[in-house]
């Protein structure tokens, strides 16, 4: 059941910034949906308007069947975390926490131990008695973060909500988080710019650039069908490998003429047949390779390593290939050094192919987009 | 030779000691990751180097010289930013060139460094905008540009990655090892990025409250970290620590976890019964059929692994990553079975690293 609905929202700025365009957005009942994008995508801009923050300048919003978006903030029914949406400086963390529940009027002991469930949830139990003023930029965050999770809201609204902390704590807290939330049945919009957070944390993704929504879908699906090049390359660490290509189609073989004398070459069965017509059409393709799809194996093409890191669980080696550069990621730790030569194959299963000049996907492995 | 050699430098300000000692060497040519988190003592320290700080005590020495009572500007030294500190007024092509203009160099050496420079980054087309018309990649790649230009011995960086995108910066941490190799200078690169950390330098120091804790290849750092943070710092997500008191059996030395023995590598007879805490990597734990019962509290999809946070019968979060592609559990009850050879152990009070004894990394050599 879909709980909130954003249909043609815009957002222009002064008459002249468009920061977003005909947004159509609907998130469901018990889902977490994070708005991913770099600064100035227009995430932060659509979520301010579902607070009320900000009004629309055309289009609804719609929660729990009740157009919102000419409320006043306090009468939406949403919780908030917002960069900069402080603390109340006269109040202890545990009080700025426990006020939240006040329009619950709670027991005592029932309210207590609610504020002591979220405290441990974010680590921030020692701190409960201390003011804003007196605790570090991260702890600030944590309890603006535990305020906000302490509500029975309808609608949960995060922005950056883990910007200012320490990486390990952040790995810990998403995922107590995520079991917080998926636990209560919460529904919750998260706002970020990294996608490791978006990933870790939501059920969905809404990827935005310029102001238009890219794609809308699972961690799942962005990563194996992204509907185009800018998805492609925006999701996953890192970034796809992308190689423009001339498609050539004889003898049963279908083979992606590469830069420098290199080609791709597969059993035409590999591939659909009307993704072989479509191919035959309009050769030119832009094809994309995720560097843990790129394998090194004997029997390969060959490339030239260029750099290799070692980042303790997994290996990245960048190397030359096709006249350009090709990231592989493994997860054994491999010793090649600059210079050395190494096989590298590339399954049919893992190729994106996009339309060169739109840069929509054309297909992902042997089956159309 | 060493490019760079630091001995025993200090630096206070009023009552607060920020670099306490500081010790350190770079063999010419190489990179030293600086890893550390914010107020560690990282900037001071490369100010320090670069003859923006005096410091109060100590040497700095560049390709052998002794530099300390030196001015930046003899020091041939270049530097640049995580905030890049662009002339604002002037373009990309005038800020490269500044340091050869400090020089007078002729306008042609002028011309031919900055030309030269800008191909190596990839900003030619960019030469003629003022720096509020570029990106941030753009503007980071002026400054190193800037860096790089007057070729100096010494290179200092700032975690000059740290104000780009993602993106780039995967880019620029695969290209940047050559692109400096190539000019044979001697560097060093301030980070809070362990994977940055890492990838880049040939040796990495951990500085910690202004000391050095650790030095050495990323493998040490990795594999045998000095103490229990460091062990934490250096990796994603973090190591599972767990409170233990190793035991002893017919087969060797052990560890209970959820009643469930791990024996260890041999080598750890000495901490029979004291309280120590083992420190198990996420990708060195794996779903089992038996082992230690746990929930799982979150399943993480991430592109090239899948992370896992469970939780034991006792209440002791413990991560779990995995290939991504691999089978494994995503809810519900589980069996975590763990790799007790590659566990690392600490001393719980003062957090120290448990060197095995004999060591297993000689014993192996």
């Amino acid at each position: 059941m879909s709980i909130l609905d954003l249909a043609s929202v815009n957002k222009v700025y002064g008459g002249k910034v468009h920061a977003v365009k005909d947004l159509d957005l609907t998130v469901e009942q018990g889902e977490i949906v994070a708005l991913l994008g770099s600064s100035g995508c227009g995430k932060t801009s659509t979520l301010r308007m579902i607070a009320g923050f900000e009004e629309v300048t055309s289009g609804t919003i719609t929660l729990q069947g009740q157009e919102i978006h000419a409320l006043p903030p306090a009468r939406r029914g949403v919780a908030m975390a917002f960069e900069g949406y402080s603390l109340y400086p006269p109040l202890t963390v545990r009080e700025n926490i426990a006020f939240a529940l006040k329009s619950e009027r709670l027991a005592e002991t029932e309210a207590d131990a609610r504020v002591k469930e979220v405290a441990h949830l974010v680590e921030i139990e020692d701190i409960l008695e201390r003011y804003p003023s007196s605790i570090s930029g991260g702890q600030q965050q944590r309890a603006s973060l535990a305020r906000a999770l302490i509500r029975k809201a309808v609608l949960h609204l995060l922005d950056e909500p883990m910007g200012q902390l320490e990486p390990q704590l952040r790995a810990l807290l998403r995922g107590r988080i995520k079991h917080f939330i998926q636990e209560r049945g919460l529904t919750a919009i998260l706002v970020t710019h990294d996608q490791t957070e978006a990933n870790a944390l939501a059920d969905r993704i809404a990827v935005m650039e310029d102001g238009e929504l890219q794609q809308f879908g699972t961690p799942e699906a962005l990563k194996e069908r992204p509907a185009n090049l800018f998805t492609g390359t925006f999701i996953g660490e890192p970034p796809m490998n992308v190689f423009e290509a001339e498609v050539r189609i004889d003898n049963g073989r279908l083979a992606f003429l590469l830069g420098d004398d290199t080609s791709l070459d597969y059993d035409a069965g590999a591939f659909s047949s009307d993704l072989r017509q479509r191919l035959v059409h309009a050769p030119r393709v832009t094809v994309g390779v995720r560097p843990h799809a790129v394998r090194i194996a004997d029997g390969g093409l060959a490339a030239r390593v260029a750099v290799n890191q070692w980042l303790g669980d997994q290996t990245h080696i960048s190397a030359e290939f096709a006249g350009s550069t090709i990231v592989s990621v493994i997860h054994d730790r491999m010793q090649v050094s600059e210079g050395d030569r190494i096989p590298i194959t590339i399954s049919s299963d893992d190729l994106h192919l996009f339309d060169s000049a739109s840069g929509t996907a054309i297909s992902h492995g042997g089956s159309l987009a | 030779m060493s490019g760079i050699r630091i001995d025993n430098l200090t630096k206070r300000y009023k009552q607060q000691t920020v670099l306490d000692g500081i010790s350190l060497e770079v063999p010419k040519g190489e990179i030293l990751a600086l890893f550390g988190a914010s107020g560690a003592g990282k900037t001071v320290l490369l100010r320090c180097i670069a003859g923006a700080v005096e410091p109060d005590e100590g040497r700095v020495y560049l390709s052998g010289n002794d530099v300390t009572d030196l001015p930046p500007e003899d020091r041939g030294v270049g530097m640049a930013f995580q905030n890049f500190a662009l002339f604002p007024h002037m373009s990309a092509e005038n800020n490269i060139a500044s340091p050869l203009e400090a020089r007078r160099s002729s306008r042609d050496q002028i011309a031919a460094g900055v030309r030269k420079v800008a191909k190596l980054l990839k900003i030619e087309h960019v030469l003629g905008h003022e720096p509020k018309a570029l990106s941030n990649g753009q503007k980071q790649r002026t400054a190193l540009a800037r860096a790089l230009v007057a070729e100096p011995d010494v290179l200092l960086l700032d975690d000059p990655l740290r104000n780009v995108d993602a993106k780039l910066r995967f880019e620029m941490r695969l290209e940047l090892p050559r692109l400096l190799a190539g000019r044979g200078a001697t560097v060093i690169y301030v980070t809070q990025d362990y994977k940055e950390a890492m990838a880049l330098g040939h040796s990495i120091a951990v500085l910690d409250g202004g000391r050095i804790t650790q030095i050495g290849t990323p493998e040490d750092i990795y594999l045998r970290p000095a103490n229990m943070e460091i062990s934490r710092l250096f990796g994603d997500p973090g190591i599972n620590l767990l409170n233990v008191v190793p035991e002893r059996d017919e087969t060797g030395v052990y560890v209970t976890l959820s009643d469930q023995k791990l024996h260890l590598a041999p080598g750890y007879d000495a901490v029979v019964g004291k309280a120590a805490v083992i420190g198990l990597r996420p990708e060195a734990l794996r779903f089992a059929d038996q082992g230690i019962p746990v929930e799982i509290e979150a399943e993480t999809p991430f592109n090239e692994k899948t992370v896992t946070l469970t939780q034991t019968k006792r209440g002791r979060e413990l991560f779990l990553s995995r290939p991504a592609g691999t089978p494994g559990p995503s809810h519900g009850a589980a069996h975590i079975a763990a790799d007790g050879e590659n566990a690392i152990l600490f001393d719980r009070i003062s957090g120290a690293r448990i060197t095995p004894f004999p060591r297993a990394d000689e014993e192996a050599a």
